[in-house]
């Protein structure tokens, strides 16, 4: 697959990704872009047998990400010690909660709530993009929603109150 | 079914409530930032540059010189032969030494 083949599939998926992640539109484009670049720049780097393209991407993007936090010294908060999520009886709308909602996991929880719930990624690819085996991930993302089911209670919205499976 | 828990919200309120975080759209002008469009070879002209040698350079330049020195100065006209005529009287002049 050429990179622009890969920039005209994947792009708005890592955009996604690195929007939600960092909530900023600007670096989120500046690091899309240095994804691709970093593909162009060496496209036999990718291996297709450990995983596909957008897994590749993901993952470039993931790393970039963490450099960014780490070169602007942002705090990432570790597992374990979440930030606080505003108070959502406050007069947020509802997406904002949810960012906000989700700003206040932990780093690693984060991501790969975001990659399982907006991107559509499975799990084993989220694992083959965080660097974690499978049952980690899926603990990861248990506990985010777990979190996010307590933190988001007065945003229920009327008519889906009862699940019906 | 799950149990109602006014505390928690189901996983299917959850995941409603998950897809009101929209991503915007990528902004248009990022693939002309990462895949610039190559220009026609005739618009490339007006910005191309090579480098040289400065000792190559120097004689381009001389040999340059020369030849506009040799374009600008008039060349001596070439005898032409059928203008000289043959002279009718010849009167030669003996020049002596001491008179």
């Amino acid at each position: 697959m050429t990179p622009e083949k890969a920039f005209d599939e994947y792009h708005q998926a890592v955009y996604s990704f690195l929007y939600r992640l960092t909530r900023r539109e600007d670096i989120a484009e500046d690091i899309t872009q240095e994804c691709f670049l970093a593909l162009i720049r060496a496209p036999q780097r990718f291996d297709q047998t450990r995983g596909t393209m957008k897994t590749y991407l993901f993952s470039i993007a993931r790393n970039l990400a963490l450099k960014h936090y780490r070169d602007y010294r942002q705090e990432a908060p570790l597992e374990g010690q979440p930030k606080q999520a505003a108070d959502p009886r406050g007069t947020l709308e509802l997406r904002s909660a949810v960012a906000e909602a989700v700003a206040a996991l932990p780093q690693l929880q984060q991501e790969a709530l975001i990659l399982f719930a907006y991107e559509g990624v499975t799990l084993e690819e989220i694992a083959g993009i965080v660097g974690a085996d499978v049952g980690t991930v899926k603990s990861r993302i248990h506990r985010a929603r777990e979190r996010l089911r307590r933190t988001l209670v007065p945003y229920r919205k009327a008519g889906i109150k009862h699940a019906t499976p | 079914m799950q149990p109602l828990n006014e505390d928690e919200l189901s996983d299917r309120e959850l995941d409603a409530i998950l897809q009101e975080w929209k991503a915007p759209p990528a902004p248009a002008g990022l693939r002309a930032s990462i895949f610039p469009a190559s220009k026609p070879w005739w618009q490339s002209m007006w910005s191309a540059s090579i480098r040289i040698p400065l000792p190559a350079a120097i004689t381009v330049a001389m040999a340059l010189a020369v030849v506009a020195w040799q374009w600008i100065l008039p060349a001596a006209p070439p005898a032409n032969v059928h203008e000289l005529q043959p002279v009718a009287v010849l009167r030669p002049v003996i020049i002596r030494s001491g008179k």
